[in-house]
C-alpha cells in the first residue's frame, strides 16, 4: 500500500474535483437480530478534496460512526468506504494502522495529548511512529500559524484547553495527512478558545490546502466549514453548501419536522436544498 | 455501606484479583511451613514413641538411682516386666574401615524392643552386639565376624556413685553422655582414657518404625555392655535412662500405683513421655521458625503490592467517593469502606492459600513418602484449625495493614472533586520530609553499624565473634529499612537514569521510559517489592561466593594436598599402586613421598610428609609451596604458634626453619628430612586432582583401585567438596524460599502495568488513533515491565553484593583474610530473569491495551 500517496487520484464524475473520501452504501449494524440497530443505512457520500465539511446531525443519527468508518477505525457491516483511492473497508489491522499514521489525521474532542510528553513531542508523534523526519518548514509554518511557539516544551498540564486542542490539531497536520477528521473539536472548549480553533481549521483548509471533516452538534461550529452534511436514522438527511449558524439551524428544524408527522418511512429520505436554506 | 463496599469490589475485581493472588501465594507459604511443621513434628514424635517399643509406661527418674527404680518398679503388682532403656555410643572398627554406632540394651521381654533382629540372634553376653544390616555393611562384617569396640572412659572408676546430678532425659544426644556423665565430677585426675575389646557380630537388626533413624540407626547389646561403652560401670553411671514398663490389665491403675511407690521419679503414658522428649529436642521447630522468617518477608512483599494496588484503587474512585462525601458520608465510613474491602479480600485470599498450602504440602508430602525410604513420614497432611487460621489471620492483618494509607488517602478527597472535570486521577502524596529524614536516618545508622560490625570482626581478637554479627546483621537490616523507606525519594531517579538510554532506542522505547515516570510513586513501589527479594537472593549468592572463596584458601592451607595415600609405615608404596592411581579419572598428578612421625619439643608426636621442593606443585597452597622452595618445613601452628625455627626429633633431633600454618600435619623439605634421619622410604603418594574433576567421585574411585592393599585414603579436596555441597544446598535451599517473595514481587509488576493499561486505555486509544500498531503498543508495555523490573533487579543486585559482601566480611574477619567474591552466574541470571518476567508480567495487559479499539479515543469518558 503506498504510504507516499498524498494527493488523492480519484475524480468525481459529477463536478471535477478530486474526492478525498467516499461512501458507496456504507452500512453498519451493530448488535444483530432483534436487538440489531443500523446506524448507517446505506450512505452514499462524497467529499472533496481540500474542503472543510461539516457532519451534522442529531444524537443517534449515525454521524460519528459515518466518520469511524470514513476514517478506518472501526469495520462496516457492507459497503466501502475509499480514503482516496484506496477501499480501507478490506484492509487489515497493521494497513490501516499504515493509513492512519501516514495518510489521516485526527482532532479528538478531549484533545487526547499523552500527559507525559511536551507539546513538541506530541505534534511529531506520528512522525516518530512512522520513522519519518518532520519537515521542519511545515513544522515551523503549522506552528507559527496555530501560535504555538512558545509552547512547545511545555506539557499539556502546563496548557489551557485551547492551546491544547491547536497542539492537538497542529499533530493532526504534521504528517500532512488527506483528510484530517475532527470529532467535537470544539465540545471541551469555551466559546473563544472554540471559535480560534475553528478558524484555524478553516485557514488550514483555504490556506494550507487541507481537507477537513468535522462531526458536530453545534450549529456555529458546523457554519465555519464549506458545506453542511446533515444526518438523520443513519440516513443523509440533507447538504447545505457555505452554511451559516441560520441555515444550519433551519436545516436541523426541519428534519425535526420531518419526523414528527410520518414517523419516518424507512424507504423515503428527505433532501433539504442547500441554498434555499430550508426545506424543499 | 456493605452493599456498596461489595459494589465496588465488583467493579475492581480484576485489579483486586492480581493483589489477591499476592496475599494467596503469602498464606500459602505460612500455612505450608506450618502443615510442614507438623509434619516435622509428628515425625518426631512417632520415631520417639517407637523407641518405647510397645510399653504401656514409661517411667522418667528425676532423681534417684536407676537400679532402684528398676526394682522398685518391677515389684509393683501389675507390672509385667520393667526394662531400661539406655542409649550408649561405641565406635566399632574392622580393619581400616570405623563406624560410630548407638546401642541399646536387648530387652528381655521382646514386646519393649524397639529393633527387630532379622539376622543371627539378640547379644546374649558382654562380647557379642547386634549391628544395623546399614552398619555391618561399611564395616565389611556379616554374622559372626569379630569387630573392634572402642570407647571413652573418663576417670579411674569412682568407688561410690553419688551423683548429685538430675537423671537427664534420654532424648540427649548420645555422643555427649560420656562427657556430660564425666566431668561433672571434678577430680583433677579425670582424663580421657580410650578403651578397646573386641565384640562378635551376633545378628543383624532391622528398625521397621524408624525410631533411631535420628540417631542415624541403632544396634543391640546386653546392658552391661551398653553401660561400659556409655563410659560407666554399672547402670546407675548412665546420664539419661527411661524404664519402659508393660503391664497386665489396666495401665491407669498401675500408673497410680507406680506414682505413689516411686516418688523421684515420672510416670507417663508412652505418649505422654514421646510428646514431652519432642517438646524437649524440638529441632523440627528451628527449621519452621527459620523457613517462617522467609514467609514473612513473602508477606511483606506481597503487603507493598496491596498498597500499591489500593493507591491506585482509591485514585481511580475519587470521583466517586467525592460524591459519596457530597451526599453525606462521612470520612470515617469511607476510610471503614476501604479497610473493610481490604478485609474481605485478606480474608478470602487468606482461605484460598489455605487451601492451595496444604495442597502443596500434600503433594510434597505424597512425593517425599514415595521417594525416601526409611524416614516414617504421614500420608495425608492433617490440617489443624490453628494452622489454618493463622495463615488467614496474617493474611487478613497485612492486607488491612497495608490499606491504611490508601484509605487515609480516601478520607482526604474533599466533595469538590466530584464537581471538577475528570482528569487522570491521582494521588498526589508528596514524599514527605518525616520520610526523608527517618529515611537518611535509619540508612545512615544502620549503615554505620554494619561498617562497625565489620571493624569489630577485623579487630577480631577478645571480642565474642557472635557480637560483630549481631552489630552487623542489625545495621544492615536498619539500613535495608531506611533505603525501602526513602524509596519514593531515590527509586524514581534510578528509573528515569536507566530509562534514558532505552528511550534512545524506538519510539515505543521512549514512550515507555517516559511512562516509567508518569506515576513515580507507583513504579517505586513495584520496583520495591522487586528489590526486596532480590537484595536478599543476591546477597545470599554473594556471602555463599564469598563464603567459598575465603573458606577455600583456608582450606587450602588446612589441607595443602588434595589426597594423600598412606601405606604401612617403613614400607614403599608399590609401583603398580602409584601407577593405577594416576591412572584413575580426575587424578592430576600422583608423587611419592617419604613419611614419619615427627616428635615436636613437648613430646607429641605428629605425621609429616617430605616433600622435595621439585613437587611442590601437587601443593595447593601457594604459601606452603614457596617456604618449600625457600628451604624451610612447613609445620602446624599449634605446634608453637609463629615462630621461625623449632628444634624437633624423628631419630636425630635438628632444629628447623619452619614457617608455621593452619595445617595439622607437617611437610618437611628434604634437607630436613636428611637432619632428622628420616626413613628414605616413599610409603605415602600425593595426589593432586584435576581442577574441575569431582573430588569425591575421584576419591571413591582411588579406594576402589587401593582396595586390596592396606592402605589409608584420606582427601582434602573431597573434604572441601563436601562443605562447598553444604553451602550450595543451603544456598539453593534459601534461594528456592525467597523465590515466593520474588514472585508475588512479578506479580506486582504485572499489577501495576495492567492498572496502568486500565488507566491509560484513552491514551492507548489514541496513540493506536495516531498510528502505532498494536505490535507497537504491545512493546511499549513490555518495555515499561522490563524497565520497572530491570531497575528493581539492578538496585537489589547493587544492595544485594553490598550487604553479602558486609556480611561476609563480618563472618570471616574474625577469621582471616575475607575473600569479596560477585556471584556472577547467579547476577546474570537475576537479571535475565528479571527482564523476561517483566516482560511476560507485560503480556496480559498488553493484549488487552492492544485490544482497545482506535474508536476509544474519541469517546468522552
Amino acid at each position: 500500500m503506498p504510504t507516499t500517496d498524498t494527493r488523492p487520484h480519484d475524480r468525481s464524475a459529477t463536478d471535477g474535483v478530486a474526492t478525498a473520501s467516499r461512501a458507496r452504501a456504507l452500512t453498519k449494524v451493530y448488535g444483530s437480530g432483534a436487538a440489531a440497530v443500523r446506524a448507517l443505512d446505506a450512505v452514499d457520500v462524497d467529499f472533496a478534496s481540500g474542503a472543510f465539511t461539516a457532519i451534522m446531525g442529531p444524537s443517534g443519527s449515525g454521524k460519528s460512526t459515518l466518520m469511524h468508518l470514513l476514517a478506518g477505525l472501526d469495520d462496516a457491516t457492507s459497503g466501502t468506504a475509499h480514503l482516496g483511492s484506496t477501499e480501507i473497508t478490506t484492509l487489515d489491522d497493521d494497513a490501516l494502522t499504515r493509513l492512519r499514521r501516514d495518510r489521516v489525521g485526527f482532532v479528538f474532542q478531549s484533545f487526547n495529548l499523552l500527559p507525559m510528553l511536551t507539546a513538541e513531542q506530541n505534534i511529531v508523534l506520528p512522525l516518530d511512529l512512522a520513522g519519518r523526519r518532520p519537515d521542519r518548514a511545515w513544522f515551523d509554518t503549522l506552528v507559527t500559524t496555530l501560535g504555538l511557539q512558545a509552547r512547545l516544551t511545555h506539557r499539556p498540564s502546563e496548557l489551557s484547553g485551547g492551546q491544547q486542542q491547536r497542539v492537538a490539531i497542529a499533530r493532526a497536520l504534521v504528517a500532512q495527512p488527506e483528510v484530517v477528521f475532527a470529532d467535537e473539536p470544539t465540545g471541551n472548549l469555551d466559546s473563544r478558545s472554540g471559535a480560534e480553533v475553528l478558524s484555524f481549521l478553516r485557514r488550514s483548509v483555504r490556506e494550507l490546502g487541507r481537507t477537513i471533516i468535522m462531526v458536530t452538534h453545534d450549529p456555529t461550529a458546523a457554519a465555519y466549514a464549506d458545506r453542511v452534511l446533515l444526518l438523520a436514522d443513519g440516513r443523509i438527511a440533507g447538504d447545505i453548501a457555505d452554511p451559516t449558524p441560520e441555515s444550519v439551524l433551519a436545516g436541523l428544524e426541519g428534519l425535526r419536522v420531518l419526523e414528527a408527522p410520518a414517523g419516518t418511512p424507512t424507504g423515503a429520505t428527505p433532501v433539504v436544498d442547500a441554498t434555499a436554506g430550508g426545506l424543499r | 455501606m456493605l452493599r456498596l463496599t461489595l459494589a465496588q469490589m465488583r467493579r475492581s475485581l480484576g485489579r483486586l484479583v492480581a493483589a489477591g493472588v499476592a496475599i494467596l501465594l503469602g498464606s500459602a507459604f505460612v500455612t505450608a511451613t506450618l502443615t510442614a511443621g507438623d509434619v516435622i513434628t509428628r515425625g518426631g514424635y512417632d520415631a520417639m514413641t517407637a523407641t518405647y517399643g510397645d510399653a504401656d509406661l514409661v517411667v522418667l527418674p528425676t532423681d534417684g538411682r536407676l537400679s532402684t527404680l528398676l526394682d522398685a518398679t518391677r515389684g509393683t503388682p501389675g507390672v509385667t516386666a520393667a526394662e531400661p532403656l539406655v542409649v550408649g555410643w561405641v565406635s566399632f572398627a574392622s580393619g581400616r574401615r570405623t563406624v560410630g554406632e548407638t546401642v541399646i540394651p536387648v530387652p528381655a521381654d521382646p514386646s519393649l524392643a524397639s529393633l527387630d533382629v532379622v539376622e543371627g540372634r539378640a547379644p546374649a553376653a558382654q562380647d557379642e552386639v547386634a549391628l544395623p544390616a546399614a552398619s555391618a555393611e561399611r564395616l565389611g562384617v556379616g554374622v559372626g565376624d569379630t569387630v573392634r569396640s572402642t570407647w571413652t572412659v573418663w576417670s579411674e572408676e569412682p568407688a561410690t556413685t553419688a551423683t548429685p546430678e538430675p537423671a537427664e532425659e534420654p532424648t540427649e544426644e548420645p555422643a555427649e553422655e560420656p562427657a556430660a556423665a564425666g566431668p561433672v565430677r571434678s577430680d583433677d585426675e579425670l582424663a580421657p582414657q580410650e578403651m578397646t575389646a573386641d565384640v562378635t557380630v551376633v545378628g543383624l537388626v532391622d528398625d521397621p518404625h524408624a525410631a533411631w533413624a535420628r540417631y542415624g540407626g541403632a544396634g543391640l547389646a546386653v546392658l552391661d555392655s551398653v553401660v561400659r561403652w556409655s563410659g560407666g560401670t554399672d547402670i546407675d553411671d548412665v546420664g539419661s535412662a527411661a524404664v519402659l514398663v508393660a503391664v497386665d490389665g489396666d495401665s491407669a491403675a498401675v500408673r497410680s500405683a507406680l506414682a505413689q511407690v516411686l516418688d523421684d521419679a515420672e510416670v507417663l503414658t508412652r505418649d505422654e513421655a514421646a510428646a514431652r522428649a519432642v517438646e524437649s529436642y524440638g529441632g523440627g521447630n528451628v527449621i519452621v521458625m527459620v523457613v517462617l522468617g522467609f514467609a514473612a518477608v513473602a508477606m511483606l512483599v506481597a503487603a507493598l503490592v496491596i498498597a500499591n494496588t489500593f493507591q491506585v484503587i482509591v485514585a481511580q474512585r475519587t470521583r466517586m467517593l467525592a460524591l459519596l462525601r457530597c451526599v453525606g458520608a462521612r470520612r470515617r465510613q469511607l476510610r471503614g469502606s476501604v479497610l473493610l474491602e481490604a478485609g474481605i479480600l485478606g480474608v478470602v485470599s487468606g482461605v484460598a492459600g489455605v487451601v492451595v498450602g496444604l495442597a502443596l504440602a500434600q503433594a510434597a508430602l505424597s512425593v517425599l513418602s514415595r521417594t525416601q525410604n526409611g524416614v516414617p513420614l504421614p500420608t495425608t497432611v492433617q490440617p489443624t484449625l490453628g494452622n489454618m487460621l493463622i495463615p488467614v489471620l496474617v493474611a487478613t492483618a497485612v492486607t488491612v495493614g497495608a490499606a491504611l494509607v490508601p484509605a487515609r488517602a480516601a478520607t482526604r478527597v474533599s466533595p469538590v472533586a466530584a464537581l471538577r472535570p475528570a482528569e487522570a486521577p491521582t494521588v498526589q502524596a508528596r514524599p514527605g520530609r518525616v520520610r526523608l529524614a527517618s529515611s537518611l536516618l535509619l540508612t545512615v545508622g544502620g549503615l554505620v553499624a554494619l561498617a562497625g560490625g565489620i571493624v569489630l570482626a577485623r579487630q577480631g581478637f577478645g571480642v565474642d565473634v557472635m557480637l560483630p554479627l549481631a552489630i552487623g546483621v542489625l545495621g544492615g537490616g536498619t539500613s535495608f529499612v531506611g533505603l525501602l523507606v526513602g524509596a519514593p525519594l531515590w527509586v524514581p531517579r534510578i528509573v528515569s537514569a536507566v530509562g534514558r538510554p532505552v528511550a534512545a532506542i524506538s519510539t515505543s522505547a521512549r514512550l515507555a521510559a517516559a511512562n516509567t515516570l508518569r506515576n513515580p510513586r507507583r513504579t517505586s513501589a513495584t520496583s520495591t517489592a522487586l528489590v526486596i527479594g532480590v537484595t536478599l537472593v543476591v546477597m545470599m549468592s554473594t556471602g555463599a561466593v564469598s563464603a567459598q572463596a575465603s573458606l577455600a584458601r583456608e582450606m587450602d592451607e588446612r589441607g595443602p594436598v588434595d589426597m594423600t595415600v598412606f601405606g604401612m609405615p617403613g614400607e614403599a608404596v608399590g609401583d603398580g599402586l602409584a601407577e593405577g592411581i594416576a591412572a584413575v579419572d580426575g587424578v592430576d598428578t600422583v608423587v611419592p613421598a617419604r613419611y614419619a612421625l615427627v616428635a615436636r619439643p613437648d613430646g607429641i608426636e605428629t605425621e609429616a610428609v617430605v616433600l622435595d621442593p621439585a613437587d611442590a606443585g601437587i601443593l595447593r597452597d601457594e604459601v606452603a609451596a614457596r617456604a618449600l622452595a625457600e628451604g624451610r618445613s612447613v609445620v602446624p601452628r599449634s605446634w608453637a604458634g609463629d615462630v621461625t625455627s623449632v628444634e624437633v626429633s624423628v631419630r636425630d633431633t635438628a632444629l628447623l626453619e619452619v614457617r608455621p600454618s593452619a595445617t595439622d600435619r607437617a611437610l618437611l623439605t628434604t634437607q630436613a628430612a636428611d637432619a632428622l634421619a628420616v626413613d628414605d622410604v616413599p610409603s605415602v603418594l600425593l595426589v593432586r586432582i584435576e581442577p574441575g574433576a569431582d573430588a569425591m567421585g575421584v576419591l571413591q574411585d582411588v579406594r576402589d583401585v587401593v582396595a586390596d592393599d592396606t592402605v589409608r585414603v584420606e582427601s582434602a579436596a573431597a573434604e572441601r567438596q563436601g562443605d562447598q555441597r553444604v553451602i550450595d544446598v543451603m544456598l539453593a535451599i534459601v534461594i528456592g524460599l525467597l523465590g515466593v517473595a520474588v514472585v508475588i514481587a512479578l506479580i506486582g509488576v504485572a499489577n501495576t502495568l495492567s492498572l496502568s493499561v486500565i488507566e491509560r486505555r484513552r491514551e492507548s486509544a489514541t496513540l493506536r488513533a495516531v498510528g502505532l500498531s498494536r505490535r507497537g503498543l504491545r512493546w511499549m508495555l513490555a518495555t515499561e515491565g522490563m524497565l520497572i523490573a530491570g531497575v528493581g533487579a539492578l538496585i537489589g543486585t547493587a544492595l544485594g553484593l553490598l550487604y553479602g559482601w558486609a556480611g561476609a566480611a563480618t563472618v570471616f574477619g574474625t577469621i582471616g583474610d575475607v575473600r569479596l567474591s560477585v556471584p556472577w552466574a547467579h547476577v546474570g541470571i537475576v537479571l535475565l530473569v528479571a527482564l523476561l518476567a517483566g516482560l511476560a508480567a507485560s503480556a496480559l495487559p498488553a493484549r488487552a491495551a492492544a485490544r482497545t479499539p482506535p474508536v476509544a479515543a474519541l469517546g468522552v469518558d
